[in-house]
């Protein structure tokens, strides 16, 4: 039986991970990365990159670069346009249809570019596999992760992301849960958990209950605009009106990187430099003060939804690279008056639950039970556009629920369904799911015939539909269409599209993967260098000359990353591994010297 | 109840073509799990004799113990007609909890299943109960004068403690009548016990369902005024 991954599909980061000996581990590229940016680019030649590759590229060929996709997931053309308009790529589509996106000549679904990000995740797996010297080293079944409010059309076409991807998806679970279970908060007899995540683009917060093992979100709520990348928009709009708003694409680029690495550094240190000034923690604070302050209304307004006093809160989970700030942890710990937990990485906490998701069902282990609930209300269109409900939201799930037709004709043979969720009384206030059209009903007389449409949501929260005529019992046809998604057809022949880009993928992807073990042997090392103890080091521990050298292996990998030939790119970073060897060594005793007379590494 | 279950129907496994009591989970022969029968209910499912008294911490303990059973994270190996019928017996698990969870939905499953189901909401909402006549009477004269007032620019505060007032009655008819739900409850419970004849069942089950169509109709009444609230 093949391997079980979970996945963390995330807006702007994704991550694979798996149960190693009992512990969940996320699977890093050779270089070290375990995050793979949700962004794919097609070159001109139609080569299809993703992750870093992609996103540098994001700088130089913007047009055939798409990145965000998840927010266009299981929505139509109408749904989007707003956010259309704001993004660099073409977004179009049939009005009332599934959205579809430009990337190079081509235009694609959101699952299928999904299934690009997907396919690189379930590559990076089966090479770790492999490099394991595992015989079985294939990856075709996964656990996938969502948003707790994402509704039937937003699963469903994450679904059908996976198995374009040649991914079985056994399990869609949502984030909240899978950071939940990484914790192994199930293990605590009952509780009430909040689960703030607050990641580049967006920010989510949900309130858990957790008895017995078994999970039920209570509320979730958020801004779907709203993360990390305002932090860095603000540094920006700072040093742009310092040095001057005209500047090259390049110099932008550059300002972007140092005042990310200026946020970095401020979550560990009380100052740093940007643009050559100093710059402290204090002022870091008071200009984000103004973002980490909207994420805390959607929080009260999540704990009364679940009709709780933040008090009653007895576990807060971070998720999302932007809880590193200390200033975002001390609010979120004030509003719920206790220290969240942040010992896992922020990053792949979710990744880290889906892990031990698809562990449970790989392994059959009956300890841990995860019962999710449906995020939404599931109906159906009655006289006078108004729905009604048949399996009521917050439900437990798998969950049923049934309706009777009947017909309004003499010999009626079929019945059109309209089946929506949502919460409101309204079916033009809801989301439509499908369309269904019941045929085959035996011809009688107009009312007597007695058609039992049953709905059932899965483990996943997605839909099917059955029908069955009482008085015949026959079972019916039913036609799906989904108002935003994609038919088995459909699906079908994106999978078989998808074989004919695998080779051009490959070598791309090699020469991918070198890049990114470059970039991190170059951010070691530039780390190291601009550590305050280096200094101290370069006079009293490195041979003469032996700084010189580095510096110039490291000006000669950073040109050849530039260019396209891998066994070059190879052959740099290891010269620059070499080079480095010996300040490794010694920045590394000197930590342990330092840990070992408890003082921290900056002290020194 | 012990003559009740020898005296069930029994299901046919699909796997080995063995048979098995109609609310067994697991094929005795062949130990997979079973289709899920269309026989039975909620009650038997669960392992509960058909009464509305039932400690919730039992039914708790059940509901998990259950699907720890045959939850469809457990069959994910399994062959597909085992994962469809762990699919389906855990879907049934999970509206059978939701529905015996609070003794109203509790009652109104028991009248389905003894064949006396209440008409439906609408329709129940339509007719006014004769032991509700005169509240509803006294609510409706009063709603018409405060939305008269409202129209007429009386303060709001002076509205709100008038609807206040309005409310009170008819929460007091609430709680006498879940008051009532509960001593027919333990009526039924008893008759249950001692297997009592369908004669003597028939009564209860009658003024339960008297009871339910009540509680739409207060249950109504009740939104009526937040929906004026709302509108001050």
């Amino acid at each position: 039986m093949s391997k079980i991954v979970g996945i963390d599909l995330g807006t702007t980061n994704s991550l694979v991970a798996f149960v190693k000996d009992g512990a969940p581990v996320v699977i890093r590229d050779r270089g070290g990365d375990a995050l793979v940016p949700s962004v794919v680019s097609a070159a001109e030649d139609g080569t299809v990159y993703v992750g870093r590759e992609a996103q540098r590229r994001l700088l130089t060929d913007a047009a055939r670069t798409v990145y965000s996709v998840k927010r266009f997931m299981g929505k139509g053309l109408d749904d989007v346009k707003g956010e259309a308009s704001l993004l660099p790529f073409r977004v179009g589509g049939d009005a009332g249809g599934v959205v579809k996106i430009g990337l190079g000549a081509k235009e694609f679904t959101p699952p299928e570019i999904s299934a690009f990000i997907l396919r690189d995740l379930k590559h990076r797996a089966e090479a770790f596999f492999a490099a394991q010297g595992e015989v079985d080293n294939e990856v075709e079944r996964a656990v996938i992760t969502v948003p707790a409010y994402f509704n039937d059309a937003q699963r469903t076409a994450t679904r059908d992301a996976g198995r374009i991807a040649g991914l079985d998806v056994v399990r869609i679970i949502n984030e909240p849960t899978a950071a939940s279970l990484a914790y192994g908060l199930d293990k605590r007899h009952s509780g009430l958990i909040a689960v703030y995540d607050l990641g580049g683009g967006t920010f989510d917060i949900s309130i858990l209950r957790v008895e017995d093992g078994v999970f039920q979100v209570l509320s979730t709520g958020g801004d779907t605009h709203l993360g990390g990348d305002d932090i860095d928009l603000l540094l920006m709009h700072k040093v742009l009106a310092e040095v001057g708003w005209s500047q090259t694409a390049e110099k932008v680029q550059e300002i972007r990187k140092a005042v990310i690495q200026a946020k970095w550094d401020l979550s560990d240190r009380e100052e740093t430099e940007i643009n050559g000034k100093r710059y402290t923690r204090a002022d870091f604070e008071t200009l984000i003060r103004p973002i980490v302050d909207r994420t805390l209304d959607p929080c009260r307004q999540a704990i009364t939804d679940a009709g709780l006093d933040a008090s009653q809160i007895d576990e807060v989970v971070l998720v999302g690279g932007s809880t590193r700030i200390p200033l975002v942890r001390r609010l979120v710990g004030e509003l719920f008056g206790r220290t969240p937990h942040s010992e896992l990485n922020p990053d792949e906490v979710v990744a880290l639950g889906a892990a031990v998701q698809a562990d449970i069902l790989a392994t059959g282990n009956r300890e841990m039970l995860l019962l999710d609930v449906t995020p939404l209300s599931l109906g159906i269109e009655t006289m006078g556009g108004v729905m009604s409900k048949i399996i009521m939201r917050n439900s437990t799930i798998p969950a049923t629920g049934s309706e009777t037709f009947t017909t309004a004709a003499d010999n009626q043979t079929a019945v059109d369904i309209h089946v929506l969720q949502g919460e409101r009384e309204l079916i033009a206030d809801n989301r439509s799911l499908a369309r269904f059209r019941l045929r085959g009903i035996p011809p009688m007389p107009a009312g007597l015939a007695r058609v039992q449409v049953q709905f059932q949501i899965d483990a996943n929260g997605i839909l099917s539909v059955t029908a069955r005529e009482l008085r015949t019992d026959i079972e019916q046809t039913i036609e799906v269409k989904p108002s935003y998604g994609l038919t088995d057809d459909e699906v079908e022949r994106m999978l078989l599209d998808s074989f004919e880009h695998a080779e051009a993928d490959f070598a791309a992807r090699l020469l991918i993967e070198e890049r990114n073990e470059a970039e991190s042997v170059i951010l070691a090392t530039e780390k190291t260098m601009r550590a305050p103890e280096f200094p101290e080091i370069a006079g009293k521990d490195l041979a003469p000359g032996e700084q010189r050298r580095i510096e110039a292996a490291l000006a000669e990998l950073k040109a050849a990353i530039g260019q396209d030939d891998r066994e070059v790119i190879h052959e740099k970073t290891h010269a620059l591994n070499d080079a480095t060897k010996h300040l490794a060594e010694v920045a590394m005793n000197r930590s342990v010297q330092a840990a070992l007379s408890g003082r921290n590494v900056n002290e020194i | 109840m012990t003559s009740q279950i020898t005296a069930s129907p029994l299901q046919v496994c699909r796997d080995c073509g063995g048979g098995a009591p109609v609310d067994a989970h697991f094929c005795p022969q062949c130990t997979k799990i079973l289709t899920i029968s269309r026989h039975g209910d909620y009650f038997r499912f669960l392992g509960l004799p058909r009464k509305l008294h039932i400690g919730a911490n039992d039914l708790d303990q059940r509901f998990r113990g259950l699907s720890r059973q045959f939850h469809p994270d457990y069959f994910v190996n399994a062959a597909p007609a085992e994962r469809r019928a762990s699919l389906e017996r855990s879907s049934y698990l999970n509206d059978a909890y939701r529905t015996l969870k609070s003794l109203i939905s509790r009652v109104e499953y028991l009248l389905q299943v003894e064949g006396l189901a209440a008409r439906s909401p609408q329709e129940a909402s339509q007719q006014v109960p004769q032991s509700l006549l005169q509240e509803v009477f006294a609510l409706n004269e009063e709603l018409d004068e405060i939305r008269d007032l409202r129209a007429s620019g009386t303060p709001a505060d002076q509205l709100k403690a008038r609807l206040e007032k309005a409310r009170g009655p008819i929460d007091e008819k609430r709680a006498s009548h879940e008051a009532q739900l509960d001593e027919l409850s333990t009526k039924w419970d008893a008759l249950v016990d001692r297997n009592a004849a369908d004669a003597e069942r028939r009564p209860v089950l009658e003024a339960l369902r008297e009871r339910v169509l009540e509680r739409n109709y207060i249950n109504n009444l009740l939104a009526g005024i937040e929906r004026e609230m709302s509108n001050v």
